[in-house]
């Protein structure tokens, strides 16, 4: 039996529209290969991203982002402040052994990223909560970065516990890491976001500390694409797949077809749905 | 999960009542799957559907899915409170979980979806 393959693509800074709209492609491409993708990207512009069932009022509303371009994604969970972070999309047909359940593609992608990090030598775990997560009041934090989702990679300062809410705020740790789904027909689509440090041009509660901010020697820390290939290269172990890196983007040889994607994502009744 | 249920693929549930309207849910283990589940968007009473096209969409912490028509018809009721008690969906799905109902325009449709073996061999299939 062949070795199946991971495809990886990355693609040259786009604007918000542009990035979801190749993303919803890749859903289906994921499809017609049958195999699990991953496309990485960044964004001409700072740019905020809303979790689908996000309202707009709240987004309109908060001082700190204001004058930044919105897009609404497809997939759920809070508002993220792009273009300090590393964004990923992936998607894998549900018939993959991580497409069945939100949570598997979600842990073994998060899993592969704290074993990268251990390997510089940064201290980053799994959160996991201790009662259910609809039961806590801060799910509807605005931001991503707020929320703690099971699975979701945070910070852990030297000498703490393992990460969870039993000890309140302190034992939360700083999230680095987030991801949300969007379960479509056939396919799941995955965004998520390594927050690689603070970004500049927001404040107050929408400014996270990212990885650079948080580890004592940020200048030891290796180049994103060295984090990026270890990333992959554990997830392919994971999956027992060999990983397939893509020349030429994926954005640019269906520029085309994303475009016609992207007229929705640009619509503003799409970023107003909510 | 009672024997007079027919099922889409897409794990969306139907119990065709004497009249022929069909009440619609999502299974126990779709509910299951989708874990935590936060908000749930409903299409209105009156909207035309075809089978297979989204009729709503259901958000858990980490994922929205749609919810599918399993057969073409008339919305013809919706459970209003479940948006606000979505706990009922994982408590009752097959029954106090239901979210709307559908007269279908054609009864006969009902015959391509799946009988509740051929359901729970397809969930088998997808757990491995």
């Amino acid at each position: 039996m062949a070795t199946p393959v991971i495809h990886v693509w990355c693609d040259e800074p786009a604007d918000g529209p542009t990035n979801m709209a190749a993303d919803e492609v890749l859903a289906g491409e994921s499809l017609r290969r049958g195999a699990l993708l991953v496309r990485l990207y960044g964004w001409e512009t700072t740019t905020i991203s809303l979790g689908a069932f996000q309202k707009h009022e709240d987004a309109l509303a908060a001082v700190e982002i204001q004058g930044l371009p919105l897009v609404r994604r497809p997939s759920g969970g809070g508002a993220i402040v792009h273009g300090s972070d590393l964004t990923y999309a992936a998607a894998v047909p549900k018939t993959h052994p991580w497409g069945a359940s939100p949570q598997a593609l979600y842990d073994a992608l998060h899993e592969a990223l704290v074993r990268t990090l251990a390997g510089i030598g940064v201290d980053a775990a799994l959160w996991r909560p201790s009662q259910p997560v609809s039961a806590h009041a801060d799910d509807e934090s605005f931001f991503c970065f707020d929320r703690r989702a099971s699975g979701d990679v945070v910070f852990r300062p030297a000498a703490s516990a393992e990460p969870d809410d039993s000890a309140g705020q302190a034992g939360r740790g700083h999230k680095i890491m987030g991801s949300a789904q969007r379960r479509l027909e056939g396919a799941v689509l995955q965004h998520g976001s390594l927050l690689l440090r603070q970004n500049t041009l927001v404040h107050g509660r929408a400014a996270h500390p990212g990885l650079a901010d948080l580890v004592a020697a940020p200048a030891d820390l290796p180049g994103n694409g060295q984090i990026v290939d270890r990333w992959l290269d554990l997830v392919a172990r994971e999956a027992r797949a060999d990983v397939v890196r893509e020349t030429g983007g994926f954005l640019a040889p269906r520029a085309e077809e994303v475009a016609g994607y992207a007229a929705r994502f640009r619509e503003p009744r799409w970023t107003a749905r909510r | 999960m009672a024997a007079d249920l027919k099922f889409a693929k897409t794990h969306e549930w139907v119990r065709q009542d004497a009249g022929g309207v069909g009440t619609v849910g999502i299974s126990a283990y779709a509910v299951e799957a989708l874990t935590d589940l936060v908000f749930m968007q409903l299409p209105p009473v009156g909207r035309r559907v075809k089978a297979g096209e989204s009729i709503g969409e259901i958000e858990s912490v980490k994922a929205v899915s749609d919810l599918y028509a399993p057969v073409s018809g008339e919305v013809v009721a919706v459970n209003t409170t479940l948006p606000g008690q979505l706990d009922t969906l994982g408590k009752d799905p097959y029954n106090a979980g239901w979210i709307v109902k559908i007269k279908p325009d054609d009864p006969a449709e009902m015959a391509g979806l799946l009988d509740r073996a051929a359901y729970e061999a397809l969930v088998k299939s997808q757990s491995h």
